[in-house]
């Protein structure tokens, strides 16, 4: 029965898998979107074009902004996202099984990170996968192992459902994989991804309007790690510094608190005894 | 009306970053494993996240670039209290030889 449930899970990050990855070549193929071109739709209408009044002009009509945000195929996107989210979130704090419970929370995170793509927050979404669904759920699987018995059933998929979804599941990320690794070469998007010659503001002077930071960030550019980056070594870089710091006080805090002590060891042991 | 459908708007994003925060309030609220309650917890986080790179999207500009910075500080964070948390369930766990919080009474009084 649990099995049955992890497996369930287990499709549902595969399938939230498959459509990030099929959101991400939707967007790679859309035309050089507009960050802004939801301002036009937003209740900020007016700020929006305030704050660039020259990328307004630029636009020219007002009436239909192109844009990823405003075609219907994102709609699509968001609609599925969404719904896994929002399901994924609702299976782990429904299951009984805490390995099926993280399963959909890996689910859960692949759609956020499908949610942030569109959200034109690259450079997030690949850090929401590799830290949450990678680093973090490992850690949860970690604690659950050590927390719980080990099952008397062997891990396996049961079920033609199951063994199915696993095979489909390994040919696509093979397919995938190969894909990627076979148009590598001669990739468009390696155009996009490949550092542009982009002024940067170098001032003698060092006045704080003449920051590197300030720079506009180029279009395309928004939200790349190319942009974050340059915002977080700069301007940022003390809360960036402060982070590891937290970092390494969680770590050791971590080891201080999970570190088996000696009055528990002798109080187990008093427990064995009496 | 059936704009809502097709027409995205920042909207969305928050109300689906609200619904997935109310989804990790219930998890906190009525789940009795220390485990689930933390993962719920991460829920709500990602809610926050959400909310934050919703509205970078939204101002758009370097502004938004900060907000993506906030969103980074706030996932190392978050990585930081599942270290923590988890190790405090793995040494309450030791010494009770369970995780249910409805037992934990030891500071109620």
């Amino acid at each position: 029965m649990s099995v049955r449930l992890a497996t369930r899970a287990i499709a549902i990050m595969v399938l939230a898998l498959a459509l990030v990855g099929v959101g991400a070549s939707a967007v790679a193929a859309q035309p050089a979107a507009d960050p802004h071109a939801g301002h036009a739709h937003g209740p900020g209408e007016h700020g929006g074009a305030q704050a660039q009044p020259q990328r307004a002009a630029d636009a020219g009509d007002h009436a239909e902004p192109v844009g990823f945000q405003n075609s219907r195929i994102a709609a699509l996107f968001f609609w599925i996202f969404a719904g896994l989210t929002l399901g994924g979130a609702l299976f782990v704090i429904t299951r009984k099984n805490l390995i099926a419970a993280v399963m959909g929370m890996v689910g859960t995170f692949f759609a956020l990170a499908g949610l942030y793509a569109m959200l034109y927050a690259h450079f997030l979404a690949v850090i929401q996968v590799l830290v949450y669904a990678g680093a973090i759920m490992v850690l949860f699987v970690f604690v659950v192992m050590i927390l719980n018995r080990p099952e008397d059933e062997p891990w396996a998929l049961q079920g033609l459902l199951g063994k199915a979804l696993a095979g489909l599941a390994i040919l696509y990320l093979v397919g995938r994989l190969s894909g990627v690794l076979w148009d590598v070469k001669d990739s468009p998007h390696a155009a996009v991804a490949a550092p542009r010659p982009e002024p940067v503001a170098v001032s003698v002077r060092g006045g704080a309007a003449e920051h590197p930071a300030a720079a506009p960030p180029a279009q395309e550019d928004w939200g790349s790690t190319r942009a974050v980056g340059r915002v977080l070594f700069s301007e940022y870089l003390f809360p960036f510094e402060a982070v590891s710091l937290v970092l390494l006080v969680a770590v050791v805090g971590g080891i201080a608190v999970a570190r088996p002590h000696k009055q528990d060891e002798d109080r187990r042991s008093d427990e064995v005894s009496a | 009306m059936s704009q809502i459908f097709y027409e995205l708007t920042v909207s969305h994003f928050l109300i689906l970053a609200a619904a997935l925060f109310a989804v990790g309030t219930v998890g906190v609220l009525m789940r009795r494993n220390a485990l689930i309650v933390m993962m719920s917890i991460e829920l709500m986080l990602n809610a926050g996240n959400l909310t934050v790179l919703a509205f970078a999207r939204y101002h758009g500009g370097l502004a938004g670039l900060e907000g993506h910075a906030l969103a980074f500080v706030i996932i190392a964070v978050a990585a930081a209290e599942a270290a923590v948390g988890l190790a405090i369930v793995v040494a309450v766990f030791r010494s009770r030889r369970h995780a249910d919080i409805d037992r934990l009474t030891l500071l109620k009084h």
